[in-house]
């Protein structure tokens, strides 16, 4: 059975203004039902431009959008099943944590008083005060409350842990995770890559307003390179293996870059008295760099 | 009606200041009419160049439909319930999207029409509830303040008008700022109408070419028609009424349409 994917765009193209810059230029973009999907891109790349057109909050200058199987312009009711962070998140700082998520809660129904409450001492949050004089943490702790409180279909989050601290960061990390578990489809654009890691199954790498790659992050990794680092009982023997590259003898050390399958540099260093094995857990910053990178101009 | 709701919680305060604070102003002006109302300053007033009594409105104030047409509902009271009712206006949708605060809400189940169209009623509860205080209370004022020789109906109908004009300039705000985004183009515009409408109503019409600008003015569509002696103007109460109407559907049309700033 073919399900409804969650979010799919189709050559979708945002200009702002007339003559003004394009932010998007044919964006094709399918997230299944279920998955968690990182949206990574350097900043001005087009994430936010692509949230908000998900949302209904700007309108695209061609193209299709499906959210959920519906068109957002026609279908305001869609956005109850949405929980959205933005970026900077901000409300009204005259009203207190609590008033917010009960209107908010109000508009989009089913959420309890109760479920509000428990987030709240879950997340060490005191609702009662002004937002106004929550600290910069408080107020994304709010945001990401709204978020999730009543358990949406559809989590749209955009730098969801920007001004969160590493431990708040983790917590987001079970969130979500929680979520994924619920079968809730998590969206989220990020730059913290042990989060992306933690947490997503795919990541699309969006530069310049196009989606340049979808990837499984299991994929990516496997492609990633390793640093890898042999200490040998004596002097290093030079090697030949499919995979390794930029192989530097140092003495008894040796240190090379692997990508892929370990077992043939395994294999050929069993030959030689081995001290000690280094690998280093692969880097997907630094693939996320290449694609950045990349020059598609 | 949340949305409706919410406005109104939100702005509980700020809106009964204003109820408190155009009243007392009003109840002032009529408290001062048994003072005014005697002999000498009729005199008084008599000696005032013809040219400036027009200017201001400035009649045998010892009757108290001028008197009040020029003091409790003239000057001070109109430029006040425009001011009200700009900020009101403003703050609506332009001040919401350029403080950010616009898109979390417009992020939830509730379209643009909707939401703008809640929060404009919002404006005409207050709107109808600081005219209707303060109707309630110069009316309450008439024995004490010897002024019973202005009927209750005619102290209604003034209200009224000026309900439907202060209604008029918060959807002039209201629209230009739901069509731009723009806090200061809504708050350039309305400004600017409300001090040329004032101008055109006193002192343009004292050059004779610019005399023909006082049937634009809204303050004219307010007080022109003097509703203290004829009752309802309905008229002027019609152009008001319909410009607002305008305003808001154009203002509302525009924001359906175009992207919200960031």
């Amino acid at each position: 059975m073919a399900e409804t994917p969650a979010i799919q765009t189709e050559a979708l193209v945002k200009r702002y203004g007339r003559g003004g810059a394009t932010a998007l230029k044919g964006l094709d973009l399918t997230v299944a039902p279920g998955e968690v999907f990182g949206f990574l891109g350097p900043n001005g790349a087009g994430k936010t431009t692509t949230i908000r057109i998900l949302l209904d909050l700007i309108r695209p200058t061609s193209g299709s959008v499906r959210v959920l199987g519906l068109d957002p312009r026609s279908s305001p009711g869609l956005r109850g099943h949405l929980g959205y962070l933005a970026g900077d998140f901000v409300a009204d700082g005259r009203q207190t944590g609590l008033e917010l998520l009960t209107y908010l809660g109000s508009l989009r129904g089913g959420v309890t008083a109760q479920r509000i409450h428990e987030l709240a001492a879950a997340w060490d949050l005191d609702l009662s005060k002004r937002i106004g004089t929550l600290s910069k943490g408080n107020r994304q702790k709010l945001g990401v409350l709204q978020a999730f409180m009543h358990r949406p279909s559809l989590l749209i989050l955009d730098e969801p842990t920007s001004g969160l601290d590493p431990f708040l960061q983790q917590q987001f990390v079970a969130l979500v995770l929680e979520a994924a578990r619920n079968g809730q489809t998590v969206f989220m654009s990020s730059h913290v890559m042990s989060e992306v890691q933690q947490t997503c199954d795919r990541v699309g790498i969006i530069r310049a307003g196009s989606l340049v790659a979808v990837e499984h992050i299991d994929d990516l990794r496997k492609r990633a390179l390793r640093k890898i680092e042999v200490h040998f009982g004596s002097d290093a023997p030079a090697l030949d293996v499919p995979g390794v590259s930029d192989v530097v003898i140092d003495g008894k050390v040796l240190r090379c870059k692997l990508s892929g399958d370990a077992d043939a540099l395994v294999k050929a260093l069993a030959r030689h008295h081995v001290v000690d094995l280094l690998s280093e857990e692969p880097e997907l910053e630094e693939i996320f760099f290449t694609y950045y990178r990349r020059t598609g101009a | 009606m949340r949305v409706f709701g919410k406005s109104v919680r939100d702005n509980r305060r700020a809106w009964i200041g204003w109820i408190v604070a155009l009243t007392a102003v009003a109840a002032m002006y009529a408290s001062f009419y048994p003072s005014i109302n005697n002999p000498a300053m009729a005199d008084a007033l008599n000696a005032f160049p013809q040219s400036l009594k027009e200017a201001f409105h400035l009649e045998d104030y010892t009757k108290p439909e001028n008197y009040f047409a020029a003091s409790v509902f003239g000057l001070l009271v109109p430029i006040l319930v425009a001011v009200f009712a700009i900020s009101a206006g403003v703050k609506a949708i332009a001040g919401d999207e350029e403080a950010g605060t616009l898109d979390l809400v417009q992020a939830q189940p509730v379209s643009r029409v909707s939401l703008a169209l809640q929060r404009f009623l919002a404006i005409t509860v207050a709107m109808a509830a600081i005219a209707g205080v303060m109707c309630l209370v110069v009316i309450a004022l008439r024995g004490p303040g010897q002024f019973t020789a202005l009927s209750p109906g005619r102290l209604f109908a003034i209200s009224l008008q000026l309900a439907l004009f202060g209604l008029m300039f918060a959807a002039l705000a209201y629209g230009v700022g739901a069509w731009t985004g723009r806090r200061r183009y809504a708050i350039a515009v309305g400004a600017v109408i409300a001090v040329l409408g004032y101008l055109g109503d006193s002192f343009f019409t004292q050059i004779q070419s610019l005399k023909w600008v006082e049937k634009f003015s809204p303050f004219d569509w307010y007080l022109g028609g003097e509703p203290l002696k004829h009752g309802v103007q309905w008229g002027h109460a019609g152009l008001l009424l319909g410009f607002a109407v305008l305003f808001v559907a154009a203002g509302t049309w525009r924001y359906n349409r175009r992207d919200l700033a960031v």
